[in-house]
Formats: C-alpha cells, structure tokens, sequence
C-alpha cells in the first residue's frame, strides 16, 4: 500500500489533533483492511480492494457542480459543501444554526471516534484521514424550515469526510447529504446524528456516486428523550456500496424510522447493515428497506434489532424487501433479532422475488404495458421513500432516480 | 359510431373450479347493462376474466368488441381496445401515483392534474387523496371513487363496475352513479356493472338486466325484472337441476 500509507503519511504531518489521528492510523495499521472471513465483511469484493492505488487528498480540488447538484442547491436553504473530505464552504448565515470546521476526533457519543469505533477498519481510516468534522448544530426551540443540504463532492482517488449534526432541545431540520463524484476512488464518509430531547431530524441520505467507487459510509443516530430521527438512505452509485445505518435509542420515547433503498445494476454489491439499539423503555424503530437487483448485481441486506433489559415497551419493526430483475441477480436477507427484555412488541418479515404479480397486473388493466408497470412499481421503490419530503425536493430526486432507472434491463425470471 | 362488446360461451376455471359454465352477453355503446345474481354465481369471476386477471383461466368462449378478439391479448391490450374493469376491492400500488398510472397508461398529460381533481369533485373525491400513491390507505369508499376517477380520465369504451355500490354511502353512490350515466352520453359509454344489490339501479336506469346463476345468463329482461327480484328474490331463476 505504498502510495496510499505515503500519501496518508503526508497528510497526517502537521495536521491538528495530530497525536489522536497518529493513534487511529496505527490502529489502522495494526488491524489491517477486513478479509470476508470477518462475518460483518464476508458479501464484501474485499479482494479486490488494492488500497496502494488511491492517494490521500492534502487539499481539496476544484470542479463544477454538476447540474443536478445545482438544483439541490437552489431548493436549500443552506448549502454546506465538503469536498474530497475538505469543508469548503459553510454557507451564509442563518438564525439557529452554526455550522462549525471542526479539527477534534471526538464522537458526539461522547468518546472519542477511535473508541466508539474502533472495531470498524474504515471507520478508523476516516478518523486518522478525514481532514476535520463539518458540525452541523441547531440551537434549541429553532425550526429550520428549510432544507440543509451538504453537498458530498469528490474528485480526488479518496476521500474521507466526517460530518456530524446535532439538534438542540425540541427543534426539527431536514437535511439531504447527497455523494457525488468517485470515479476510481475509495469514498468513506462518517455521519453522526445527535437529537436532543424533543427534536425532530429529518434526513436523506442520496448516494449517486460514479459506478466505479468504493463507498463504505455509516451512521448513527443518538437519540435522547422523545427525540425522532427519520432517516431515507438512497444507493444508486458505486462499484461496491458498503451503507451501515446505526440509531441508538437513548431516553424513553425516542423513534427511529428508517427506509433505505438501492438499486443495483452491472456487477454492482449493495450491502447493507443497519443496528436498532433499544436502550431506554417507549422507544420505537421501524425499519423499511426495499432494494432492486438487475443485471450481474447482488445485494445484502443485514439488520439487527437489540432491546435491553430494562427497555420495557419497546415497539421495533423491520422489513426487507428484495426484487430481481434479472435471473443473474442475487439478494440476501438476513435480519435478526436479540431481545433481552419480555415486555415489548418485535417484529420483521423479509422476501426475495420478483414484482408483485397483481399489482402488475392492476396497472396493466389501465392500459400500462408490462414493462412500463414494471417501471413504475421499481421507481415506487424510491419514491415511497421521499413520500415525506419538502415535495419540490422530492421532484427533483425523483426525476434523477427516473432518469437512472430508464436505463436499468428488467429481464422476467 | 356505435361499438359492440360481445361475450360468448365464456368458460372460465379458478382454482380448478369451472366458475362460468358458458356466459353470453351483448351489448353495444351508450347502453347500461346490469347483472345481479346471488353470491356465488360467478359474477366476480367474469369481470376478472374479462380484464385477464393471473388467477382466473378461460376454458372456452370468445369475448370480442368490434369483432376483435380479447381473449389471446394482453390485460393491457385488452385495455386499449377500451375495455376498463373498475374493481371490487381495488389494489393497492405502493410508490405509484394515479398521475403517473395515467400517464404511463397513455393518457395526454396536458392539464392532467387539473382533469383528474374535475373528475374526483364529480365523485366528491377529496383532491389531495390523488396526490397520495394508487390506493394505499384509502377507505373503501375511497377506494370506489378514485377508481371513477381513472374511469372519467381513460374513457373506455366499454366499462365494467365490479360491486361499485359496495362500502359507498347514499350520497357517494348517487354521485359515482350519475357519473356513470353521464358518461353514456359524454363518450357513448357502455356500462356493465355488476351488483347484488338493488339500491344501485335506483340511480342508474338500466337498458337490460341480466340475472345470472351458477355461472351463467338464467334470465334477461328490461328494467322491470328488478320488481320481480325484489318481490321474489333469486329463487324463481335457478336454473333447473339436469
């Protein structure tokens, strides 16, 4: 990994915080990329990951937004633009919210990021490598009514970004955290989410990375009392698309809702991980993800619900749905469940298979062609999961996701 | 011009059960053809036959209108040759929007929303249950009239109505009714629907009714066979044990 652990060394020197990024790095070094032995790692391409070729950014580079990153930009109320892992820019003002560089290693958990992470190898590298956290706060009582947007570009052959929200006691925000950019690159954001009490975090994640990235992301929810966070996470892009979406249930009455969805097409991996920690009694999390495999593609899902004792009348639901478009696809599902608490209310169902038949069969007898119903009901996948945002921003994912979708074979098995 | 809805010695199998053991019907534009029958009798079978639901496998028989053939086509062939099946219990289609359907299904997109909240205020339709996806979480009555709406936007040539008296009130049934007998003028219309329930020819005067039975027409007549069904129920038609 010669040009990677050079490049990473240069970057290392000299930057602040330098002696916890120095401990990350060794860690790093120490552990190792994952192999698919590792049961967390074992549906990743690992081998064919060569860490040598990408090179650790020292600055960020400079491209134009693309056309539909634009359009984001002029539904937003504020603009936070990071590229190759580099704060660019923290937008103009606005009442209620700061947006801070911040050059700390600490996790809005409280520890600091190598302790709250340490058995994740890329979560590590992002915190030796990103080069500081875009901290997004809302101050308390404030309602943002206008979308946040932070514009994930990158240019460069990798690229580590860290962003972390925090909303204050009972105030609410929407904000998109949209990936563009990675041809040939290893893309490796952090994202921390802190909800105070009473506060309502609404997020989208939309990755539209080039084909040929390597995307490992995570995040987490930190939900305090009667907090609630509803996150939609949207894959198209990337070579292999690593999404880990993680909501800790803190205090009594936080509510987790998250949807996630892909669509996978050529030789594609989607893998996705989510983890619903129930720690406080009254807490909720429902859990929707919907993926479509075509062509070659293959697709994991892997979530995990776990109570504590103690988290008396806790309400948490998953379902995983999984479409083939093509009989080269391949999907896998794997929830499970560990409940260590009597008094609560646990469900998940998952399916693997092609279009629902009748519903097909409903928009044919409209006079829709088998094909275009198709069509539809795949692009119903995504749109399900805008169904709650500001509706000229949900127009606008859903002409780009249109867009790609016009292009995927849907072949019947 | 006038067009014909044919069906002839329609057999049609579900579950390894013959439901309709030999069905003839015709009928032409602007006309309303009801058929009543107990339950059981293969009513719902038919209108699912019709717009080629999956479940439902047709033995023998022809439905033609113009002399085309349906039967070998597609549920979406059938569809554009102007056949429309508004449903019993209509489907739900999560992620698909009504406008989307529509204009997936051919329709001219120009004012399309602006037609779509005309068509739902004729069927005292709330106009944002348009905005949400085809069906999902809408009340039955709901439900009925959302598929009106689609009914007054495709303009079919020959629409059937599969219990679409069921789960509306008084004042919804005389809307979607009257929706109906407008459109027996407005596009020459032809409508077949499917009731057992009298309360429906109440608002909608029919041109022929068609009594039906164990899978088959037992009795036909003008709109004065519905005295006769209710003072006497189904029983005078029964069709005698061979």
């Amino acid at each position: 990994m010669n040009n990677f652990a050079d490049s990473a060394s240069s970057f290392l020197h000299d930057r602040p915080d330098a002696a916890a990024r120095q401990l990350a790095w060794a860690a790093f070094e120490a552990a190792g990329l994952p192999t698919t032995d590792d049961e967390v790692w074992r549906y990743a391409p690992l081998k064919e990951l060569e860490l040598g070729r990408f090179d650790v950014a020292v600055q960020p580079s400079n491209r134009p937004d693309s056309p539909f990153a634009a359009q984001l930009c002029e539904r937003a109320g504020l603009v936070v633009r990071v590229v190759d892992g580099f704060c660019t820019s923290t937008g103009a003002p606005t009442d209620g919210v700061e947006v801070d560089i911040d050059e700390s290693t600490g996790s809005l958990a409280g520890s600091t990021l190598l302790e709250r992470y340490e058995s994740d190898t890329f979560a590590i590298l992002n915190t030796a490598l990103a080069p500081a956290t875009t901290l997004i706060r809302i101050a308390d009582g404030v309602n943002v009514d206008k979308p946040i947007v932070v514009l994930n570009l990158s240019n460069s052959t990798s690229s580590f970004s860290r962003t972390q929200i925090q909303l204050g006691r009972g105030s609410s925000a929407t904000v998109v955290e949209y990936f563009e950019g990675g041809a040939d690159a290893l893309v490796v954001p952090l994202s921390e989410y802190l909800i105070g009490d009473n506060a309502a975090l609404q997020l989208i994640t939309y990755q539209r990375l080039d084909q040929s990235a390597w995307h490992v992301a995570r995040t987490t929810g930190f939900l305090r009392r009667d907090a609630r966070l509803r996150q939609a996470v949207i894959g198209i892009g990337a070579h292999y698309n690593r999404s880990r979406n993680d909501a800790e249930m803190l205090d009594a009455g936080a509510e987790n809702e998250l949807r996630t969805t892909f669509l996978g097409s050529g030789r594609q991996v989607h893998d996705f991980r989510t983890h619903q920690l129930h720690i406080a009694p009254r807490t909720r999390s429902t859990l929707l993800s919907k993926g479509a495999v075509a062509d070659e593609s293959r697709s994991v899902y892997t979530g995990l619900i776990e109570i504590e004792k103690g988290a008396k009348r806790t309400d948490a639901r998953q379902t995983n749905h999984n479409l083939l478009l093509s009989p080269a696809a391949h999907a896998d599902s794997v929830p499970n469940l560990d409940i260590r608490e009597n008094d609560v209310m646990c469900a998940h169902a998952s399916s693997v298979g092609p279009l629902d038949e009748l519903q097909r069969w409903y928009l044919e007898s409209r006079g829709v062609s088998r094909e275009d119903a198709e069509r539809l009901m795949i692009q119903g996948f995504f749109y399900e999961m805008l169904a709650n945002l500001p509706t000229e921003l949900a127009e606008l994912v859903e002409r780009d996701v249109t867009s790609v979708l016009a292009a995927v074979n849907v072949v019947a098995p | 011009m006038k067009s014909t809805l044919k069906i002839e010695g329609l057999r049609v199998e579900v579950a390894g059960k013959e439901v309709l053991k030999g069905f003839d019907l015709a009928m032409r534009s602007g006309e309303v053809h009801v058929i009543m029958g107990p339950n059981g009798s293969g009513k719902s079978t038919l209108a699912h036959a019709l717009a080629g639901h999956p479940g439902y496998k047709v033995l023998d028989g022809s439905v033609t209108i113009d002399g085309v053939e349906l039967l070998g086509l597609s549920p979406t062939e059938r569809a554009r040759h102007g056949l429309l099946l508004a449903m019993q219990q209509p489907l739900e289609v999560p992620g698909v929007r009504p406008i989307d359907l529509l204009v997936a299904a051919g329709v001219d997109p120009t004012n399309l929303r602006q037609r779509m909240r005309d068509e739902a205020e004729r069927v005292e339709l709330r106009p944002d249950v348009l905005e949400r996806f085809v069906n999902v979480d809408l009340s039955g009555g709901e439900r009925k009239r959302a598929e009106m709406v689609q009914f007054g936007i495709l303009r079919p040539k020959f629409a059937i109505l599969d219990e679409i008296d069921s789960g509306l009130d008084v004042d919804a049934l005389g809307a979607v009714a009257r929706r109906l007998a407008e459109s027996t003028t407005e596009w020459d219309c032809g409508i077949l629907a499917i009731t057992h329930f009298r309360r429906l020819l109440q608002e909608l005067t029919p041109t022929m009714i068609h009594v039906m039975s164990e899978g088959r027409v037992v009795a036909t007549g003008g709109p004065e066979l519905s005295e006769v069904l209710e003072r006497d129920g189904y029983e005078p038609f029964r069709p005698v044990p061979s």
